[in-house]
C-alpha cells in the first residue's frame, strides 16, 4: 500500500499526498482522496437481513443500490445516535461501490509522504489495527491513516459472496 | 491454423447467415422425411446447403466446401429422384450437417482444427454412384458402423461432439454383424444447437425500432412540457391550473414510458421457435432408439419470450420430451393392446397467459403411477415410510423431482441416472418458474411450466413485514389470503395451514429476515403462497401493500448470495426495498429446519 499510496501522489505532483479527514469517536483518521467517490448525508437506510452486524443496510444512490457499512462497529466502537454532523463516505472498494458511516467529515489535508510513520506495533489486533496503513503525526493532531481494501479479509469476501 | 480473413465483416456475415441457415436446416430435413413429395422443401435444403457451400468456398474454408460439395450431391440426386429418401440417407445427410455445424462453430471459435472429415463423406459416396438408388441394400454396414460409434463414444448430454466424431474412424466399409438400428449420435443435435445459437448480437426488426424511435420522441415532447411546465410555475402563471395540468402530464408520462418499457421489452423478445426447432430432430432419433412411434406437434412457436429465459428453457425442455418419450409413451404394441392409435403423440404447446408464458409437454402414454413412484422412491431411501403416510398424491409426484429419483431399474444412456428432473427443478427454478403436473393413468400426463416473460422488470406484490416493506415477485405468488393465527397448526415443530385439501408450511417472515418486532401481536395476519417450481409454501406477512412493476437492481458482489434476497428494487419514494426469492427462502427454510431437529 505504501508503493501504491507513492504512486498515487506521484500524479498529484511530488510526494504530497491528499486525505479526506474524518471523525470517529473522536479519532481523526485519513483516506487517500482518491478513494472517495463523493460524501453525502444521511438517509434512509433499508435493513438487510441475515448480514454481519457492521452491514447497516443498502441505500439508492441515484439509481444505483450500494451497501452501507458502519465504521464504528466494524472498529467494535461504541454505537452513537446519528446526527446532522454524521456522513457517509462513498467510496470504491475492491471494485465495489460501498457507503461508510463515519461521525463527521472536517476536511482534506495535504501530506508529504515523508511524515508517514508505519503503524506502532501493538499488543492487541483488532480489526482497526488491519486496516491502519500508517499514522501522521502533525503538531498538534494525530492522523490515522486508513487502508479500506485490508479491511475485508480475503475469507471475509468470499463469505460476503456465499453467505448461505 | 489460425482463420486468416482479411475481411472480419464478411466472416462475421457468413458466420451469422451460415448459423441461421443450419438451424433451419435441421427442421427442414425431419420435416422432408415426413413428406419426401414436398418438391419445394426439397429445392428449400438444397438451395441452404449450397448457399453454405459458395460462402465457404468464397471464403476459402476448404474442409466445409469438402463435405457440403458431397452432401449437396447426394441431395441432388434426391431431387432428381434418382435416389429415394430413406431413413438411412436421412442419417448420414443429418451427420454430414453435424459435421458441417463441427466446421462452422471451429471457424467461429477462430481456429480451424483438422477434423476427420473422410468416414462421413465415405457413407455419403455410395448414395452417388449410380446403382445406389435402392439405400436399404447398405443399411446394415451403416447401422454396424453407427453401433460401434455409440459404443467407442458414448455421448452424454454435455459432452462436445467434437470430442466424438475424430473417434470415429473405422474404415469406411467393414462388414460385420448386422446390428440393431442406432441413430447417429442421438445427443448431439441439442449440444450444438447451443454452441451454434449465438446470441451476443441482436436482430431487430426496423419497424420495431421505429416504433422506439417514435415513442423516444414522445417521451422528449412530454419532457419539455415538464420543463415548461416548471418554469410557468415558477413565473406565477396561473398557479390554479398547475395541479390540474401536472396531473394530465405524469398521466401521459406514464402512458409513454410504460410503451416505451413494451417497446424495448419486445427487443429483447424471441420466439420459442428457436427452442421448438431443434425438437423434430431430437424426437425423431429417440423415438427411433426406443422403437416407439411418435407424431410430435409444435403449437405456439411465434410466442415470444425474453432470451434470458430462451437460454434456460432448452435443457428442462429437452429432458421432459425425453421423459415423455421414454417414460410416458407406450410401446406400439402396448398402445394397441390398450385401445390406442399405434403412434403416440406428444404435444409441445406455447402461449402468453398474463404476464407468464406457458409451456406445456402433452403426451398421451400411460400416465404416472403414483404408487410406483411412492414404491421408488422408499427404494431409493429418498423418504421414509412416515414421510409418504402423509404426502397427498401432489406431493408424491412431486418426489419425480427429487435428485438420484428414477423409476428405472437400470440406468441406460437415455435415463434412469435421476439427473434429469433435478435439472429441470433447477432451471425452472432459476427463472422464477412453477411446475405444475397433470396425470392420468393410462391416459398420458401433461407438464406445465409457468415462466415469467422477462427478468429484468417484474411484477411484484409489496407487503409490510413488521414496518418493513419487501418485494415479492408475483410470477410466484399463488394466491394471498387473511388469516387468523389461530389457525396455524404445528406438525413436528413446522407451523403449517390446512388449506382446501393440502397442507401447507408456513414461513415467517419476521423470523426468516429476523425484523425487529413492534409489539404489537396481531391476531390476524395474511398469508402469501408462493410456488417454486413444484413446491408450495406460505409466507406469513403482516400486511399487503399492493402490486407494483419494478425494475429489478442488483445488491453488488457484498451482498449477493443473501438467503431469501434476490436482489432490490427502489420505490416511489426513493427508498430502497429488498425483494424476496422464494426460491433461496424455501431452500433456507429446509436448512433452518435441519439446523433445529439437529
Amino acid at each position: 500500500m505504501q508503493t501504491a499510496l507513492k504512486l498515487k501522489g506521484e500524479e498529484y505532483g511530488g510526494e504530497l499526498i491528499q486525505l479526506v479527514s474524518f471523525n470517529l469517536e473522536q479519532e481523526e483518521y485519513g483516506i487517500n482522496v482518491l478513494m472517495v467517490r463523493e460524501i453525502i448525508r444521511m438517509l434512509n437506510i433499508t435493513r438487510v437481513p441475515n448480514t454481519p452486524a457492521y452491514v447497516e443496510g443498502v441505500i439508492n444512490l441515484r439509481g444505483k443500490v450500494i451497501p452501507i457499512i458502519s465504521l464504528r462497529r466494524k472498529f467494535d466502537l461504541a454505537e452513537a445516535e446519528y446526527d446532522k454532523r454524521t456522513r457517509i463516505m462513498v467510496m470504491e472498494v475492491v471494485g465495489e461501490m460501498m457507503g461508510f458511516i463515519v461521525d463527521e467529515v472536517s476536511e482534506v489535508i495535504r501530506i508529504s509522504e515523508k511524515e508517514i510513520q508505519p503503524p506502532p506495533p501493538v499488543v492487541s489486533s483488532g480489526i482497526e489495527q488491519e486496516c491502519m496503513a500508517g499514522v501522521i503525526n502533525q503538531a498538534d493532531r494525530l492522523l490515522v491513516l486508513l487502508d479500506l481494501e485490508r479491511m475485508f479479509s480475503a475469507d471475509e469476501r468470499r463469505m460476503f459472496s456465499n453467505v448461505a | 491454423m489460425a482463420i486468416d480473413c482479411e475481411d472480419q465483416e464478411l466472416l462475421e456475415g457468413f458466420l451469422a447467415e451460415t448459423t441461421e441457415l443450419l438451424e433451419k436446416l435441421d427442421d427442414d430435413l425431419v420435416t422432408l422425411e415426413k413428406s419426401p413429395e414436398d418438391a419445394e422443401l426439397m429445392n428449400r435444403i438444397f438451395r441452404s446447403i449450397h448457399t453454405v457451400k459458395g460462402a465457404s468456398s468464397f471464403l476459402g474454408f476448404d474442409l466445409l466446401v469438402k463435405v457440403t460439395h458431397k452432401t449437396e450431391d447426394v441431395l441432388n440426386r434426391l431431387r432428381k429422384a434418382e435416389l429415394i429418401l430413406s431413413s438411412e440417407i436421412m442419417d448420414v445427410i443429418l451427420e454430414a450437417v453435424d459435421l458441417v455445424k463441427t466446421l462452422v462453430s471451429d471457424i467461429k471459435g477462430g481456429d480451424i482444427v483438422e477434423r476427420e472429415l473422410e468416414s462421413t463423406i465415405a457413407k455419403l459416396i455410395p448414395f452417388l454412384s449410380e446403382s445406389a438408388t435402392e439405400a436399404t441394400v447398405l443399411a446394415p454396414v451403416f447401422a454396424s458402423l453407427q453401433e460401434e460409434k455409440s459404443k467407442a463414444a458414448p455421448t452424454l448430454p454435455g459432452e462436445k461432439p467434437q470430442e466424438a466424431l475424430p473417434q470415429v474412424s473405422p474404415p469406411p466399409i467393414r462388414l460385420k454383424e448386422p446390428a440393431p438400428e442406432k441413430a447417429p449420435l442421438p445427443r448431439a443435435p441439442a449440444a450444438k444447437g447451443e454452441e451454434l445459437a449465438d446470441n451476443s448480437t441482436v436482430r431487430v426488426d426496423v419497424k420495431r425500432l421505429d416504433d422506439l424511435m417514435n415513442q423516444v420522441g414522445e417521451l422528449v415532447l412530454e419532457r419539455n412540457r415538464m420543463i415548461q411546465l416548471h418554469s410557468d410555475y415558477q413565473f406565477g402563471v396561473d398557479p390554479a391550473g398547475f395541479s390540474d395540468d401536472f396531473g394530465k402530464l405524469s398521466k401521459r408520462m406514464n402512458f409513454v414510458t410504460s410503451e416505451l418499457q413494451t417497446q424495448v421489452l419486445k427487443m429483447r423478445m424471441l420466439p420459442v421457435e428457436k427452442v421448438f426447432k431443434k425438437f423434430p430432430r431430437i424426437v425423431r432419433n429417440l423415438a427411433r432408439d426406443l422403437g416407439k412411434e411418435v407424431d410430435l406437434q409444435i403449437i405456439g412457436e411465434e410466442t415470444e419470450l425474453d432470451r434470458s429465459v430462451v437460454d434456460e428453457i432448452g435443457d428442462p425442455l429437452i429432458h421432459l420430451i425425453r421423459n415423455a418419450l421414454d417414460h410416458g409413451l407406450e410401446m406400439p404394441d402396448e398402445r394397441l393392446a390398450a385401445g390406442k392409435t399405434r403412434c403416440g403423440t406428444v404435444v409441445l404447446s406455447a402461449a402468453h397467459e398474463g404476464n407468464q408464458i406457458v409451456i406445456s409437454i402433452k403426451d398421451n402414454g400411460r400416465g404416472i403411477d403414483p404408487d410406483r413412484v411412492s414404491r421408488k422412491a422408499l427404494e431409493k431411501g429418498l423418504i421414509t415410510e412416515e414421510q409418504l403416510a402423509v404426502m397427498g398424491n401432489r406431493e408424491i409426484l412431486d418426489l419425480l423431482f427429487l435428485p438420484g429419483f428414477s423409476t428405472k431399474e437400470q440406468a441406460t444412456d437415455l435415463s434412469g441416472r435421476g439427473v434429469g428432473m433435478d435439472v429441470v427443478r433447477t432451471n425452472i427454478r432459476k427463472l422464477n418458474g412453477i411446475i405444475e403436473i397433470k396425470n392420468e393413468i393410462g391416459r398420458g400426463s401433461e407438464f406445465i411450466l409457468k415462466l415469467p416473460l422477462t427478468l429484468a422488470i417484474i411484477q411484484s406484490l409489496l407487503v409490510e413485514v413488521e414496518r418493513e416493506v419487501y418485494s415479492i415477485p408475483l410470477a410466484s405468488v399463488i394466491e394471498t389470503m387473511r388469516v387468523n393465527q389461530e389457525e396455524f397448526h404445528v406438525v413436528g415443530g413446522q407451523e403449517v395451514l390446512k388449506l382446501r385439501d393440502s397442507v401447507l408450511p408456513l414461513l415467517r417472515l419476521q423470523r426468516v429476515f429476523a425484523c425487529a418486532e413492534t409489539g404489537a401481536d396481531r391476531r390476524t395476519c395474511y398469508v402469501v403462497i408462493v410456488g417454486v417450481a413444484e413446491k408450495r409454501v406460505g409466507l406469513v406477512v403482516t400486511r399487503l401493500l399492493g402490486q407494483q412493476e419494478v425494475a429489478i437492481k442488483s445488491l453488488g458482489k457484498f451482498l449477493a448470495n443473501l438467503p431469501g434476497i434476490g436482489g432490490s428494487t427502489i420505490m416511489g419514494d426513493g427508498r430502497v426495498a429488498l425483494i424476496v426469492d422464494p426460491m433461496g427462502l424455501i431452500g433456507g427454510g429446509e436448512a433452518a429446519g435441519v439446523r433445529k431437529t439437529a
